[in-house]
């Protein structure tokens, strides 16, 4: 009994360790466009490729095995890294389309964010600042 | 490589000085081994020798981005089974008319099956291959013209992929390569998913020419058969196929299934059905799985109103036709135990085992392990 409430306890630790950050869901700040976390995960997966209205999405990713893109794929499209791996393998092979376009940087991806009255991405949420417009945080 | 494809690059901004001219390459390969279990077995071309041949490939993608929503895409795939000489798997040009139709024209896999699109791209799956039994196709691509139209209704998202066209390509029938002619090939297939749930239901029909059965056709025609001569004969007959698929996607959980029914009017090469279902259970890196499939491929004798005993000729016309059409008798079944390692984001360890049994013949009995290094690049 002891034993296994001291697995529970690490698993807890663990758990709670590898889920720390908050992830923001940043857009230019003139975009006024109220986002369902549905069609956040829809435009993360190409599935709706416009905001609202007629203006075009341009998602943008953190690289493979970013903490904070791991962390997004987990709360808001609700599918680990390898299912993602495989949902855009299913799209690119088959000539459909192809995953976002990635960013290394977090400052990278803000600064795209805040120049391009298109884009959407994610950061962790305490790089936000006034130059992006946060809708949504996981 | 690299160097051909910047120097294709250069040259295709050089001409064409506004379009964006940036070619990307991606690619994904399958190293795949596979044994049958005991030494006078054989199963999906395996026998008990191991063979690294059977199911490995290796592909590349060329992909261009022409702005205004036309696109260029091609595949080469390389298979071991076919001595590694690369092919043309596809290659079209895609036009985004809006943002819910797409238009596809040039070279393109026929939407038969649930994974039809991505057929070879093992890592997309769970399986090494799909269930050969359905997925063990004589042709998968065809020439000509596809529409395909998304939109969602609610919680429901649809996608409707008409196609029209030819593929004159030669199949492979019981192993052997014969020449083969598909036209007018018409049809459509419709998803719909929603959340966890995808529905899939597909209907083609095509005229199908098979020239390798003509000698036997004119050999009848020789003794005055000639109803038997358009029996056995593969021309112009029309042929059709229907499918039906769901998956259910739970968040560990999953269960797959697929249905097809096709048959070529006129021609005895029988009335083909087949189907599998598939569970399985992912755990972080791991995916246990398990499917189970049938197929039954039913065709009559043909030969009951021709004389036999008249002559040497016509009786052995007479044996050839019965072969033929006993061939196109079967009933078999098939269980699959995998495992699935996603040993690295962009690659995937998988083994598999499958047991074969043929009800009609206990010859055709056999197990295969195969084991396969998956990735894309």
């Amino acid at each position: 009994m002891k034993l296994f409430k001291l697995i529970c306890m690490t698993s807890l630790l663990t758990f709670t360790s590898v889920t720390f950050a908050d992830v923001a869901v940043i857009v230019h700040p003139s975009n006024n466009a109220q986002l369902s976390d549905q069609q956040i995960a829809k435009i993360f997966l190409k599935k709706q490729k416009s905001f609202s209205g007629q203006q075009k999405a341009i998602a943008i990713n953190l690289p493979m095995k970013n903490a904070v893109r791991d962390e997004f794929q987990q709360k808001a499209l609700n599918r680990s890294a390898s299912q993602i791996k495989a949902y855009w393998a299913k799209l690119l092979f088959s000539g459909k389309g192809s995953a976002p376009k990635e960013l290394t940087l977090e400052t990278d991806v803000k600064a795209f964010v805040a120049n391009n009255p298109n884009a959407i991405a994610y950061i962790d949420n305490k790089n936000v600042d006034a130059s992006v417009k946060v809708v949504k945080v996981f | 490589m690299k160097k051909h494809v910047s120097v294709f690059a250069a040259c295709m901004t050089a001409l064409t000085p506004f379009c964006y001219g940036e070619i990307t390459l991606n690619g994904f390969a399958s190293i795949v081994a596979g044994k049958t279990l005991s030494s006078d077995e054989t199963l999906y071309r395996y026998d008990n020798d191991v063979s690294f041949e059977q199911d490995s490939l290796f592909a590349l993608q060329a992909a261009s981005d022409l702005g205004d929503g036309l696109s260029v895409v091609a595949q080469v795939m390389a298979k071991g089974k076919n001595d590694w000489e690369p092919k043309f798997e596809w290659a079209y040009l895609s036009y985004e008319l809006t943002d819910k139709v797409q238009v596809l024209a040039g070279r393109q896999r026929i939407p038969f099956y649930m994974f039809s699109d991505f057929l070879d791209v093992s890592y997309a799956y769970n399986w090494i291959t799909p269930p050969a039994n359905i997925y063990d196709i004589p042709f998968s691509s065809f020439n000509g013209l596809g529409v395909i139209y998304n939109d969602s209704f609610g919680e429901f998202n649809t996608s409707l992929h008409a196609i029209y066209g030819s593929n004159p390509e030669n199949i492979n029938l019981n192993d052997a390569a014969i020449e083969s002619d598909l036209k007018q090939l018409t049809g459509a297939a419709l998803t719909l998913s929603r959340d966890w749930l995808t529905l899939r239901a597909a209907y083609f029909t095509f005229e199908h020419n098979i020239p390798v059965f003509d000698g036997l056709a004119d050999g009848y025609r020789a003794f005055g058969q000639n109803e038997m001569a358009n029996q056995v004969q593969v021309s112009g007959d029309d042929a059709q196929f229907f499918e039906l698929g769901f998956q259910m996607d739970l968040t560990s959980l999953f269960v797959l299934g697929e249905y097809t029914f096709s048959e070529v009017k006129g021609a005895p090469l029988g009335e083909t059905e087949n189907f599998f279902i598939s569970i399985g259970r992912q755990i972080d890196e791991l995916t246990l799985h398990i499917t189970y499939g049938e197929t039954k491929i039913e065709q009559d004798a043909i030969t009951q109103n021709v004389p036999v005993g008249l002559s040497p000729q016509l009786d052995g016309l007479i044996a050839a036709t019965n072969g033929l059409t006993n061939s196109f008798n079967v009933q078999s079944q098939y269980t699959t135990l995998g495992l699935r390692w996603d040993l690295h984001p962009s690659a995937a360890l998988k083994f598999e085992y499958t047991s074969f049994d043929d009800e009609n013949n206990n010859f055709n009995d056999a197990s295969v392990f195969k084991t396969a290094l998956v990735t894309v690049f």
